[in-house]
């Protein structure tokens, strides 16, 4: 379907990709997987043309492909569904969908709403969608507008369809209905490229794999042929002996949060849970359970009706953000991007951002640099940042896990007490998610107390002491160590849709 | 690209930590200097260049206060406004002091400083408490204000002020020393302080200081009290240079203000500027101001040629970005 | 699951300019009853014909998230132009054309000077303001020109009974309506303003776009320009100054938003225009001090963007995603 002939591209004198070549046969779903900066981004954007390649080409259906623009790509049946949303939330459904061809009159060139309408209606059942094409986008669920993208892929009649981390913002019900969707799609004879980190989902979706590293492909061939281990140990390149670290600590017998009854209209309701020093205390819950939420509002971020909140068996007075931190407590937000990083300033900056008071002055604000350059220097090499990032280099142009090891720094400099950790291993590679577990147990044996919520269940299982369950604003479930079970875990998850 | 390419010079190295710096616009203001000294007679006397110093310090200190703006990710276009109600409400308290001592020149500078902080104050509270976006706010602030001099005074200029007060503005000495005291302290600010590094990280990402525990509404109330403050003090010392107080002070100093910070180097995006790179921006647009008015030219040619140097200087600033990104 | 009146309030913010423009209607009509008659209301209109084309073609730039500082230059220069070949012996309709003209030419400056140079639309159009004004008092000399009757004529002239400046500013805002609502442009337009960069990964030629919108704006200036001309019948120095600021601040008014992608022509712009024309009004025939307009004018879009930004933050905690279960609510 799709053919790659020695293709290569670099950024500012810097090899991203190849040269690469490899064949996707047609009807089949070839599954893309590699470490955040093996090369996959880059790939998939060669194809979509938003990028050029620098050499080699590349065969549509045994024709030279080359397209100059995201149009052009589109044009000839090459679709790609981003990580990020590229919906517009203020147009409504069908004009989302058909944005660079609506149907129109001939004089004057006005839109034919009445067509627009029909055909809106018919992509949307293709996906299994039922609302009204009139519905402004803003209105729909994550799960929602990536079925209303793929629609729109669709619409392009496309030959080749890219999914690049598509799953990244869905459920685990929403994302079963995308599976069944792509299955479909594959039924129907449309190629598929799938780019994900998440293995497991690629195995069971994809014909073949291809592994990048370091921007070229260090295995390919039938999915069947590759084992999860052996995946992880082409992506990363050494052996890794186990996805968790040995945990030596363990939990101690006294609380540092305690949480009572904390309630939110229409979010939360009656929470109640204690945290013990030393301890690991995963969330567990389904996309849009509350979990971020309830987040948000032990760190002071929002208000809860009622309820109080203890830190060391003193209360925190609610939305008060400063004084828990003082207090000891850090948040690793869910989206580095939008709250967790100042992207734009330099990694220092980013750094030093939590503790700078505590370096400055108390009369004049003036801030000890010298002082705080030593904490960050140390700081920097226990998260083990890569050496080859600059101190002023802008957060920006870090790997998706140094960024996030640029977040948990700025925290661990504050040497918390209470640690929320929120997706912190979403869209990283493994290598920089097993450091990242690794100074997550490290917190925990220092005597600190850590909340982690995941969406996935393995890192919750290899990671926690114990784990609470959170289903539609209410905790339906606590299980302990050697409670612990996957199917429990998710049958509490679905507690209220299952009775309702 | 070809053309980059064409005219790229031996030594990328040096010539790229150039025009990078913030000094690309000292440098430009210097080989303009030095291009028409030879041509203008009496640009580069001692005489001038003190005319020069006394004209750019006003407009450096309100420039310095619209950068803490811009720098918070802001904007403020109700500097001109404070100028002329402060220089009003300012001269109007002197005029009514008994007698035109030292006293009615501190209660007058003080009541100008005062309002000053109040309107950016105000301004600030309702960028923050009320979440009103910072152009309208300060828009309807700069209608509302420079409304509120002119009403004031029913269009009159008002005589008469203390000779302290007048000394402050017209001696250079005094001048020289109440600005840069001012912007000093404000680069200080920007440079060493907590507030400055906690303001360019609001500038960056508001939501990521909040979360970092940056009491993100005070900062962003501060930038513009500062702001207002450096109108104020800005309009002390051309109010003292004219001797009146005037109802349209500073009226068309909005370009030469936004223009001074934005050819330094300050981000309407937020979390760029500081106060050395906006002195040399006004010192950029007063060369202009001063070479063109010593040869002769009218009001309207500067404005025009203004507008094209403001927009050249923004071409060369992208331009010199796009080198940089790309090498 | 809605309180009783939950719909009422929500309607009332939903329409919270509409009722704004009832409510400064209804007290001065109270303080003035000549103000609420239908002369005056055609008065109103005649008044704001300027504004309201020139808030149009603003609302194309503030729907793509940039501004246009430039617009009270644009009519100034075009004025000026005008002026000059009135005076050489040319008619009104050539006077029209050589706005429409200027207009266009200098809105496309702007627009390549936004799209292939990526300047910021505000430092672009504040240079370009500058530049703009400078070059019209260069042409007029710093003095003001009186036009022929003609243009007066033109300006009072009646097509069925109607002004032909308020039938002008009508049809503008009907076509920039349709424009915006019915055509592959208009949307595409929202979708730029809303996310330039995803725009352009969905195929949407952005720049075009831009380049578009920003001509446009300048082709509206130039016709409120010719609109105010034929009222004033004369060019003097200030000819246009703080129309930028008008027009921003009916189409703001109208709840259009300075960050791109979202406000309407109809009936955002309209009533934004009319209401600055009304207020300005109904203060002449309530015999204000003068020199009080711009205090009261500003304060009250002051109050309407205070209560649009309210409306968008109540509505949007209103509309929050609900994720417990309603029945099970013990509240």
């Amino acid at each position: 379907m799709i053919e790659f002939q020695g293709v290569a591209k670099s950024y500012d004198g810097i090899r991203a990709l190849g040269p690469i070549s490899f064949a996707l046969r047609p009807g089949t779903i070839l599954g893309l997987i590699g470490e955040n900066g093996a090369g996959k981004s880059t790939l998939m954007n060669l194809l979509a043309a938003t990028v050029q390649p620098d050499a080699g080409q590349m065969l549509l259906g045994g024709q030279r492909y080359a397209p100059r623009e995201p149009g052009a790509a589109l044009n000839q049946g090459v679709a790609l569904i981003h990580q990020e949303l590229n919906l517009f939330p203020n147009l409504s459904i069908a004009e989302n969908l058909f944005l660079t061809r609506f149907p129109r009159h001939w004089c004057p060139p006005f839109i034919q709403r009445h067509a627009l309408q029909a055909e809106a209606r018919e992509l949307l059942a293709e996906v299994g969608l039922d609302l009204d094409p009139g519905t402004l986008v803003e209105q729909l669920s994550p799960g929602e507008s990536q079925l209303v993208e793929i629609a729109r892929a669709l619409g392009a009649a496309p030959r080749l369809i890219l999914f690049d981390e598509a799953t990244t913002s869905l459920g685990t019900r929403e994302a079963e209905r995308l599976f069944q969707l792509v299955e479909k799609l594959r039924q129907q004879g449309i190629s598929m490229i799938y780019v994900s980190h998440t293995l497991a989902d690629v195995r069971r979706l994809c014909d073949d794999l291809v592994v990048l590293r370091d921007g070229l492909v260090v295995g390919q061939g039938p999915v069947a042929e590759f084992s999860l281990p052996r995946m992880i140990s082409l992506m990363v390149g050494r052996q890794l002996d186990q996805l968790y670290p040995t945990r030596t600590g363990e939990p101690q017998t006294d609380l540092v949060l305690e949480v009572r009854g904390i309630s939110q209209p229409g979010v939360m309701r009656n929470i109640s849970f204690q945290l013990r020093r030393g301890e690991i205390l995963g969330l567990a819950g389904l996309l849009g359970a509350g979990r971020s939420e309830l987040a948000r509002v032990l760190f002071g971020l929002e208000r809860p009706s009622s309820g109080e909140i203890r830190l060391d068996g003193i209360p925190l007075p609610p939305g008060q953000v400063r004084q828990r931190i003082q207090r000891g407590m850090a948040f690793l937000t869910e989206d580095r991007r939008t709250d967790g990083l100042c992207l734009n300033a330099s990694l220092t900056d980013n750094l030093g951002l939590v503790v700078l008071p505590q370096y400055a002055s108390g009369n004049t604000g003036r801030i000890d640099r010298t002082s705080l350059q030593g904490a960050i220097t140390t700081v920097r090499e226990a998260v083990r940042l890569s050496a080859k990032a600059a101190d002023r280099q802008p957060a920006r142009t870090l790997s998706g896990g140094n960024q996030q090891k640029v977040v948990l720094g700025k925290w661990l400099l504050a040497r918390p007490r209470v640690l929320i950790l929120d997706e912190p291993t979403r869209g990283i590679d493994v290598g920089a998610k097993f450091e990242i577990y690794r100074l997550i147990q490290a917190v925990a044996d220092q005597g600190a107390g850590v909340l982690l919520i995941s969406s996935e269940m393995e890192e919750l299982l290899g990671l926690c002491d114990r784990i609470l369950v959170l289903s539609r604003g209410e905790i339906t479930d606590t299980l302990a160590r050697d409670e612990f079970d996957q199917s429990r875990i998710l049958r509490s998850a679905l507690a209220h849709t299952l009775t309702a | 690209m070809s053309l980059d390419v064409a005219i790229a010079p031996p030594h990328p190295g040096r010539w790229r930590r150039l025009l990078g710096s913030d000094y690309f616009i000292l440098l430009i203001s210097a080989l303009y200097f030095l291009a028409l000294a030879p041509f203008i007679p009496g640009f580069a006397t001692p005489e001038n260049l003190r005319n020069l110093l006394a004209n750019s310090l006003p407009l450096l200190v309100v420039a310095a206060g619209q950068t803490v703006v811009l720098i918070a990710g802001g904007i403020d276009l109700s500097v001109t406004a404070i100028m002329a109600a402060t220089s009003v409400q300012g001269a109007l308290v002197m005029q009514r002091m008994p007698n035109h001592g030292l006293l009615a020149t501190v209660t007058g500078v003080a009541a100008m400083l005062g309002i000053g902080a109040v309107v950016g104050g105000g301004n600030g509270m309702a960028i923050t408490r009320l979440r009103m976006p910072p152009f309208i706010v300060t828009l309807t602030a700069m209608m509302f204000f420079s409304g509120f001099a002119v009403w004031v005074t029913q269009s009159q200029k008002i005589n008469g002020l203390p000779e302290d007060f007048n000394n402050l503005g017209g001696k250079l000495p005094f001048t020289l020393a109440a600005s840069l005291l001012a912007v000093g302290l404000l680069g200080w600010l920007l440079r060493r302080s907590l507030f400055g590094a906690w303001l360019y990280a609001v500038g960056h990402n508001p939501r990521t200081a909040r979360v970092s525990g940056v009491p993100v509404d005070g900062v962003l109330v501060g930038a513009y009290v500062l702001s207002g403050l450096g109108a104020a003090l800005a309009s002390v010392l051309l109010t003292g240079q004219g001797e009146t107080g005037d109802p349209v002070l500073g009226r068309y100093l909005l370009l030469d203000v936004i223009g001074a910070s934005v050819i330094g180097g300050a981000s309407f995006f937020g979390g760029r500027g500081n106060v050395l790179s906006t002195a040399a921006g006004v010192l950029f647009i007063k060369l202009i101001d001063n070479s063109l008015g010593l040869l002769g030219s009218s009001h309207f040619t500067i404005m025009m040629v203004k507008g094209c140097l403001i927009l050249a200087a923004a071409l060369a600033d992208s331009l010199r970005h796009r080198l940089v990104a790309a090498n | 699951m809605n309180p009783p009146g939950s719909r009422l309030v929500r309607l009332a913010l939903n329409q919270a300019s509409v009722l704004l423009f009832a409510l400064v209607f209804a007290g001065f009509g109270v303080l003035a009853p000549r103000f609420l008659t239908l002369v005056n209301f055609s008065h109103i209109l005649l008044q704001s014909a300027p504004t309201l084309i020139v808030a149009v073609g603003l609302t194309f730039v503030l729907l793509t998230g940039g501004v246009d500082l430039s617009v009270g230059a644009i009519m100034f220069v075009g004025a000026a132009l005008t002026g000059r070949v009135v005076l050489g012996g040319a008619g009104p309709l050539a006077g029209l054309a050589l706005m429409l003209l200027a207009g266009a030419m200098v809105g496309l400056g702007n627009g390549i000077l936004v799209t292939r140079c990526r300047l910021l639309p505000f430092v672009v159009t504040l240079a370009v303001l500058s530049i703009g004004r400078g070059f019209g008092l260069w042409l007029t000399e710093t003095r003001a020109i009186n036009l022929p009757p003609e243009f007066l004529q033109f300006g009072a002239a009646r097509v069925a009974g109607v002004p032909v400046p308020v039938l002008l500013a009508l049809g503008v805002l009907t076509l920039a309506a349709l424009i915006l609502a019915q055509t592959a442009f208009g949307r595409q337009l929202y979708a730029v303003g809303h996310n330039a960069e995803a725009a352009r990964r969905a195929g949407i030629n952005s720049r075009r776009i831009l380049l578009v919108a920003y001509t446009l704006c300048g082709l509206c200036a130039g016709l409120g320009g010719f609109v105010s001309l034929s009222q004033l019948g004369a060019v003097s120095p200030k000819f246009g100054e703080n129309y930028e600021f008008k027009g921003i601040a009916a189409a703001v008014l109208g709840g259009t938003s300075l960050y791109g992608g979202r406000g309407r022509i109809f009936p955002g712009a309209f009533l934004g225009a009319t209401l600055i024309q009304a207020v300005e009004n109904g203060l002449v025939i309530l015999n204000t001090d003068p020199y009080l307009y711009p205090l009261i004018t500003s304060a009250i879009i002051f109050l309407a963007v205070l209560v649009d930004t309210t409306r968008a933050r109540l509505l949007a905690s209103r509309n929050r995603r609900v994720i417990l279960i309603p029945t099970a609510q013990p509240e």
